[in-house]
């Protein structure tokens, strides 16, 4: 990370635009799962932020579920979301990566759909509370656990609106 | 971590950096914004005015935070180099993708250097709806509608 107050160059406008290219050293970490210090020991978990993130790997289970068991009710909404439910299903991947002591083994009841239900709002609802509950857990979390919750957060959020 | 949301004796040096970052990703967005809405016919310009404002009221809001922080403004660009020709309204919608792609990036450095509560608190928020507004985009422009991890580097 460069935090660095100074006014910027001139080469600062295309970075901005240019998407993602800012910010990566900090970050990188995450992707390889690592949860050691980023910048001088602040990024050590304590327990307690530790037992929230693995709490989280709870919820974005049952938002994996959650796609299952909605295209269960609805065979024809299966297809129409194959490519977000496979992104829930990275998500998640990267969540446990993260929080290496989380072990919820026991499958989510993350029940379905009530019969006769509309099988997508159900689903829409599900990821709602799913990224709502990412938010809360990011508010309490720091560095790249922060980031990547918010992150995951978004993302359902933006499952969430697919299925307006 | 102390999350009392109170500066106190915390260090906030990198989470005001990621913040003036913020800002100059959001002044960004309000330039491209106008980019996109020129390249759309007039009835299709209400979702890129709509998008604009809401950059403009973020930035103004973070503005207002430096400002309480005694830091210094962080001041736009008279232009931005654009990553792509613009010439369709497909070419628009890409655009306000990479446009919301850039200003989720610079939240999620945000949450990745924020120190107080609060401030990840409006990092989320921002950083979700940047990417409702993407899936728009996206939309529009062709492409897979979300993405797993928004803002989030590649690796």
């Amino acid at each position: 990370m460069t935090p660095s107050p100074a006014p910027r160059p001139s080469g600062f406008s295309r970075r901005t635009l240019l998407a993602g290219v800012a910010g990566a050293a900090g970050l990188a970490l995450l992707a390889a799962g690592c949860t050691s210090d980023d910048d001088g020991g602040t990024d050590a978990a304590t327990p307690a932020e530790a037992d929230r993130l693995a709490a989280q790997v709870g919820v974005q289970e049952a938002a994996v579920a959650a796609y299952a068991a909605a295209a269960a009710a609805d065979p024809a909404l299966g297809p129409r979301v194959a490519q977000q439910a496979q992104q829930a299903m990275a998500q998640l991947d990267k969540l446990r990566a993260a929080a290496p002591g989380a072990t919820s083994s026991v499958p989510p009841d993350a029940g379905g759909p009530p019969p006769g239900a509309d099988a997508r709002a159900w689903l829409r609802e599900q990821l709602g509370a799913a990224a709502g509950a990412h938010e809360a857990a990011c508010a309490e979390q720091a560095a790249a656990r922060a980031a990547l919750l918010g992150s995951v957060a978004a993302g359902l959020r933006g499952q969430e609106a697919v299925l307006l | 971590m102390a999350d009392d949301g109170a500066p106190g004796d915390l260090d906030t040096a990198a989470e005001d950096g990621a913040l003036r970052e913020a800002v100059a990703a959001e002044h960004a967005a309000v330039w491209g914004y106008g980019v996109v809405g020129a390249a759309l016919p007039p009835q299709d310009r209400g979702p890129a005015v709509e998008a604009e404002n809401a950059h403009r009221d973020v930035r103004d809001r973070l503005g207002a935070l430096l400002e309480e922080r005694d830091l210094d403004p962080v001041a736009a660009q008279g232009a931005y180099e654009l990553p792509f020709p613009v010439l369709s309204p497909v070419d628009a919608a890409a655009l306000a993708a990479v446009l919301e792609a850039g200003v989720s990036a610079a939240w999620v450095a945000v949450l990745d250097d924020a120190v107080l509560a609060p401030t990840r608190a409006l990092a989320v928020r921002e950083l979700g709806a940047a990417e409702v507004r993407a899936v728009r985009w996206r939309t529009a422009a062709g492409q897979v509608a979300t993405t797993p991890f928004p803002g989030l580097p590649a690796g």
